[in-house]
């Protein structure tokens, strides 16, 4: 993993440490159950692990979210209920909020999935500094969409100052979240 | 990359394979031509075309960079199965000729001793299935190679003083090859373990992959030892149930 932070008890998070803090956002988007979602109410007090994807993608988003689902079952109880997993769609075209549940449904009943159009969504990296998602020219048929690859990694009641690129492993995740919710 | 089932081809591959069958004609010639080969050149055939389906689109493919399960697949094939039907598509006449040359027939004496090719095999075995090795080499297809190639000449070595007449060990006698394969079949265990036991993915190349099916990265590692155990027991096996009743006909006669 690359260079390290310590969290609050001075054990070294295997994350990527941010070159400044990025405070917890206040913006709202449809979850999957078609009602309004607002981020920094919701989530705070949990550890909340952010992430920007699409359904269709071949390899980053569900190789994100299986380990994330996958490190989540391997640690205790008590930090599984202080973590919560919210994904943000960066193809609302396809991406339908039924279409979102069923995909995130395969890797964890408790992940969140949040709905918006481009504009919203673009707003939302834009304030947590994430490069915008590029569309294809031609949306027709398959398309892939680049996007972000990092995992931003909200404190419970602060901002985030670590994220997870890919390449983060399930290892990285037993080992982070737990500290994580400290 | 995503997977997906369009076929590709693996040029590489086909000229290996294209080699080893000329190869092959060569040792047939050295041994005295075709009709020396008898039954053999068919055992050569079905070794080669194991190896080429086991090198090939899709288990290559699959192998290389997506799922842990189908790279033990893989290693069966050309580490176990591949390399015994090889060498027992070598004419016997061919293998008299190795005799013949004393530098050869030194070399074969020192590296196919069954000391040596049980702990040499079972050494390219844990070496090619360590995480850090397997993560190092098969990120590249040249690294990949390197893994096969290891397979094929451990499993090489391994079943040589089983099947090839050169050179005579006539103190390696039925008993002594039956406790050759069993010890294998229990070496094998550590591995198996280590696979199908492990809280986590032990295997970066192939848990970053991209997903294949709905199977996950947990079951597919439990899965890659499971293979390794039973699929290994029963090639091993099966040769123990073959040696044990040639023994049992050879005790048999006067």
């Amino acid at each position: 993993m690359r260079e390290s932070t310590q969290d609050k008890t001075g054990d070294e998070l295997r994350g990527t440490r941010l070159a400044s803090p990025i405070p917890r956002p206040d913006f709202s988007l449809i979850d999957t159950g078609g009602s309004e979602f607002n981020f920094h109410a919701r989530t705070d007090g949990y550890a909340t692990l952010l992430f920007f994807g699409y359904t269709n993608c071949p390899d980053v988003c569900p190789v994100h979210m299986a380990n994330i689902a996958a490190a989540l079952g391997r640690v205790g109880w008590r930090t599984r209920q202080r973590v919560k997993v919210v994904f943000v769609t960066t193809d609302p075209d396809r991406d339908t909020p039924e279409r979102i549940r069923e995909w995130l449904d395969r890797f964890d009943s408790s992940f969140i999935g949040l709905h918006g159009t481009t504009a919203e969504v673009a707003a939302v990296q834009a304030e947590l500094k994430l490069p915008r998602s590029v569309m294809p020219h031609d949306t027709t048929g398959d398309y892939d969409v680049g996007h972000a690859a990092q995992v931003l990694a909200f404190s419970p009641s602060g901002p985030a100052i670590v994220a997870y690129p890919f390449g983060t492993r399930q290892a990285d995740w037993v080992h982070d979240l737990p500290l994580l919710v400290q | 990359m995503a997977w997906d089932w369009t076929w590709r081809p693996y040029v590489g591959v086909w000229i290996l394979v294209l080699l080893m069958a000329a190869g092959y004609t060569q040792l047939v010639r050295y041994g005295g031509g075709w009709r020396n080969a008898g039954w053999r050149w068919g055992s050569f055939l079905t070794g080669l075309g194991v190896l080429w389906v086991g090198l090939d689109w899709p288990i290559g493919a699959l192998a290389a960079g997506y799922l842990a399960s189908v790279h033990m697949v893989q290693f069966l094939l050309v580490g176990l199965i591949a390399p015994v039907l090889l060498l027992l598509g070598i004419p016997e006449p061919t293998y008299e000729r190795f005799r013949g040359h004393s530098t050869l027939r030194r070399v074969l004496t020192r590296v196919t001793h069954p000391l040596v090719t049980i702990v040499a095999f079972n050494i390219i075995l844990v070496f090619t299935h360590w995480p850090t090795i397997v993560d190092t080499l098969m990120a590249s297809q040249a690294g990949s190679f390197a893994i096969d190639m290891l397979w094929l000449f451990g499993g090489t070595l391994f079943w040589w003083p089983l099947v090839s007449p050169v050179p005579t060990r006539p103190g390696f006698t039925y008993p002594l090859k039956l406790v050759y394969l069993i010890a294998n079949t229990i070496l094998s265990t550590a591995p198996f373990l280590y696979l199908t036991f492990s809280q986590l993915p032990v295997y970066a190349t192939y848990e970053l992959a991209p997903p294949v099916g709905w199977i996950t990265k947990q079951q597919d590692q439990q899965l890659a030892g499971i293979l390794m155990k039973l699929g290994g027991g029963l090639v091993l096996w099966t040769a123990i149930t073959v040696l044990f009743f040639q023994w049992y006909r050879a005790e048999g006669q006067p």
